[in-house]
């Protein structure tokens, strides 16, 4: 048994499973026709903080395969010379990713920088023919998504972002709203708006580092896991955390190719550069359903409708039948499995994208403190030219999506 | 009209961030203060503007957290529906204070204001601060945001810039989709900056210039690496792009082409990627 594959209906139970598998070499996976020297897929990583290293780990050794590092990279030359330490003296070093992108001998490209790298790395190693590895969350804002989902489909690559998928067990119920409750820690992810400029380190290549995203001026507190409480960089606790719970909902109740219509937030008024506090977001799908991130950390409760956690026997009679009318969602590959396979893969481009897009929309929600509407198929907001404004954002010279 | 005394006042009225710096300690009254305070420095319009725009220094050279915020709620404030009046009046005003002897960084801090509430009123500010190397950038990411009459402000300066500046431009132009910047496009083909190049290839490919093609598989064919790769990907855009606008003869001789000269194995992708794009001119 080698795929992630849970029922629908169990899955309402939450229940979660996780599953082995084998490797097999790169020659006979399809796509590229080189023989690598053994049956070992070969790997660069980018980003050699916190979470550096361990997703191929966990996404591709612990199912069964095996990979050989070949390239790390990083801004950071503090964090370079302890991934020599981790990895080996054979691991050649960077400090530019692009050098990490054109080499001819990587076969799969991990990806644990903030994610507003992320969308042009993805894009980049998909145009160089590689499979990707993506650390949560997938992009920064919305059309980011739409440019990868873009890439990774023109050059047919593997693509999986890396979030708890079906392992959170966090899920609850309820026929027309699902609410996912206090997962979001609100307070410790406001930003500082009292930052003075630093030096910029010796090691740190502060302008590579800020790439796409406005240069600012250097402070600590931007960098190394903080940057998570800063617009330019992530888009606090909803975009470093929604896509853990996200995903797995649009996936069980049928959405991985499709978005909310209408998103409204209550949230405090939101600073320009380091996120905030909000109470909740209610999204809206086209058919009814709805959505409650609720943070349970500040501000108002959600009062418009009630949480449940239903099992799958306390439901009524008529939603019993609308949930064993569900058809089975496709079953959930492991990365390895969908590089040898060339299938999709769990998570996989489009509806990590779609998953992502919840959080960018919930923050825009946010930013503007007015309620929005959304069209799925166009992923334009309806209505309101300046909510647009950041859905796309134009990128610092000399990126684009 | 506010002075500039009560429009620090108002300000003032804004609760302090907590002790580590952040809004973390903001409750319900404490929202409620803010929504006040800009409800009425909304009252006050262009003089509050004015206001808070003083109020600004350069960072590390001053506390300007409570106006920077205020001007940037305002600016949020101002897009409401309904609004439209305040908004014309909002970014005349910020507008009118881009240039002058500010820092540059407050410079940079009013033009992303521009960027998140501007319109077609005030482009010609934008256009004006492509031309200065440290503005060139910002403004052109606000025109790009603008979108409504960026594309001419941006083509009105590319002539008179070099360098990174024209790079900015390029860059621009191409998100924009700009047609009228085709040879413009061409032209930065042949830029001795490898990154204007890969800009003005996206822009060919963003606008489907069938014209452009046969230079543009000549220009990547030159290069090695990221150049080559990002090339690549342009003229596969452009061959979907052409396909997508009926032109199915131009974006077969890309097709051809790619699948021609990509045969080695480290560029295999290409020649499936392509082989794939040809069954759609068909």
């Amino acid at each position: 048994m080698s795929r992630q594959h849970i029922s629908r209906r169990r899955f309402l139970a939450t229940t979660a499973t996780t599953a082995a598998i084998t490797i097999v070499s790169r020659h006979v996976l399809g796509g590229r026709r080189h023989t690598p020297p053994s049956e070992i897929l070969t790997a660069g990583l980018i980003g050699c903080g916190g979470q550096g290293g361990e997703d191929l780990n966990t996404y591709i050794r612990a199912p069964g395969g095996d990979y050989k590092l070949l390239a790390a990279c990083d801004v950071d030359k503090g964090r370079l010379d302890r991934a020599r330490r981790k990895f080996g003296e054979h691991v050649e070093l960077y400090t530019d990713w692009r050098r990490v992108i054109e080499r001819k001998d990587i076969d799969v490209i991990s990806i644990a920088t903030p994610p507003h790298w992320h969308a042009l790395m993805c894009i980049a190693a998909a145009q160089a023919g590689k499979d990707i590895l993506c650390e949560k969350p997938m992009t920064r804002f919305i059309a980011e998504g739409r440019a990868v989902v873009t890439a990774v489909k023109r050059y047919g690559r593997v693509f999986q972002t890396i979030h708890k998928i079906m392992r959170s067990g966090l899920l609850r119920y309820c026929p027309a709203v699902y609410i996912q409750q206090g997962f979001f820690p609100v307070l410790r992810y406001c930003g500082k708006v009292n930052l003075k400029p630093l030096p910029v380190p010796g090691h740190l290549d502060w302008d590579m580092y800020c790439g796409p995203s406005p240069l600012r001026p250097y402070h600590p507190h931007r960098f190394g896991g903080t940057h998570r409480l800063y617009w330019d960089y992530e888009g606090g606790s909803l975009a470093d955390f929604a896509q853990h719970h996200v995903d797995p909902f649009q996936w069980i109740y049928g959405k991985d190719d499709t978005s909310p219509v209408e998103v409204e937030a209550c949230a405090a008024p939101t600073h320009h550069d380091a996120c905030g506090l909000w109470a909740w977001v209610e999204l809206k799908y086209a058919d009814g359903l709805t959505l409650v991130l609720d943070g349970n950390e500040w501000g108002p409760r959600y009062d418009r409708k009630e949480p449940r956690h239903v099992e799958i026997s306390d439901l009524d009679e008529e939603s019993h039948k609308k949930v064993e009318a569900m058809p089975e969602p496709e079953p959930l590959l492991w990365f390895v499995e969908a590089v040898k396979t060339r299938k999709e893969a769990g998570g996989h481009v489009e509806a990590s994208h779609r998953a992502v897009t919840i959080a960018h929309l919930s923050n825009i929600a946010i930013r503007l403190g007015r309620k929005i509407k959304y069209d799925p198929v166009k992923e334009e907001i309806v209505g309101d030219e300046v909510a647009n404004r950041l859905v796309y954002q134009p990128m610092r010279r000399p990126w684009h999506i | 009209m506010p002075t500039l005394e009560e429009i620090k006042n108002l300000v003032g009225q804004i609760p302090d961030p907590d002790e580590g710096g952040s809004y973390a300690n903001l409750d319900m009254n404490k929202v409620e203060q803010i929504e006040k305070v800009i409800a009425q420095l909304h009252k006050g319009g262009r003089d509050s503007v004015l206001g808070l725009v003083d109020m600004l220094v350069e960072p590390g050279k001053g506390d300007d957290i409570k106006a920077r915020f205020a001007l940037h709620l305002l600016a949020v404030h101002v897009t409401r529906k309904g609004h439209e009046q305040a908004r014309s009046e909002f970014i005349q005003a910020v507008a009118s204070q881009v240039y002058g002897d500010r820092p540059k960084a407050v410079q940079i801090y009013l033009i992303e204001r521009l960027q998140l509430a501007g319109t077609k009123a005030i482009v010609g500010t934008l256009g004006k601060a492509l031309l200065d190397p440290e503005l060139c950038d910002p403004a052109a990411r606000a025109l790009t945001s603008i979108r409504d009459g960026a594309a001419e402000q941006l083509l009105l300066a590319l002539s008179k810039v070099r360098g990174s500046q024209r790079l900015s431009i390029i860059n621009s132009l191409a998100v924009l989709r700009a047609e009228e910047a085709a040879d413009a496009f061409r032209k930065a083909l042949r830029d001795p900056d490898p990154d204007t190049r890969i800009a003005a290839a996206w822009g060919i490919a963003r606008i489907a210039d069938a014209s452009a093609s046969e230079v543009l598989l000549k220009c990547a064919e030159d290069h090695k690496g990221w150049e080559r790769i990002n090339e690549t990907d342009a003229c596969l855009a452009l061959a979907e792009n052409l396909v997508a606008a009926g032109k199915r003869s131009k974006a077969s001789a890309i097709y051809s082409h790619l699948r021609r000269t990509r045969t080695d194995l480290p560029e295999r992708h290409i020649y499936e990627t392509a082989a794939q794009g040809m069954m759609t001119t068909r």
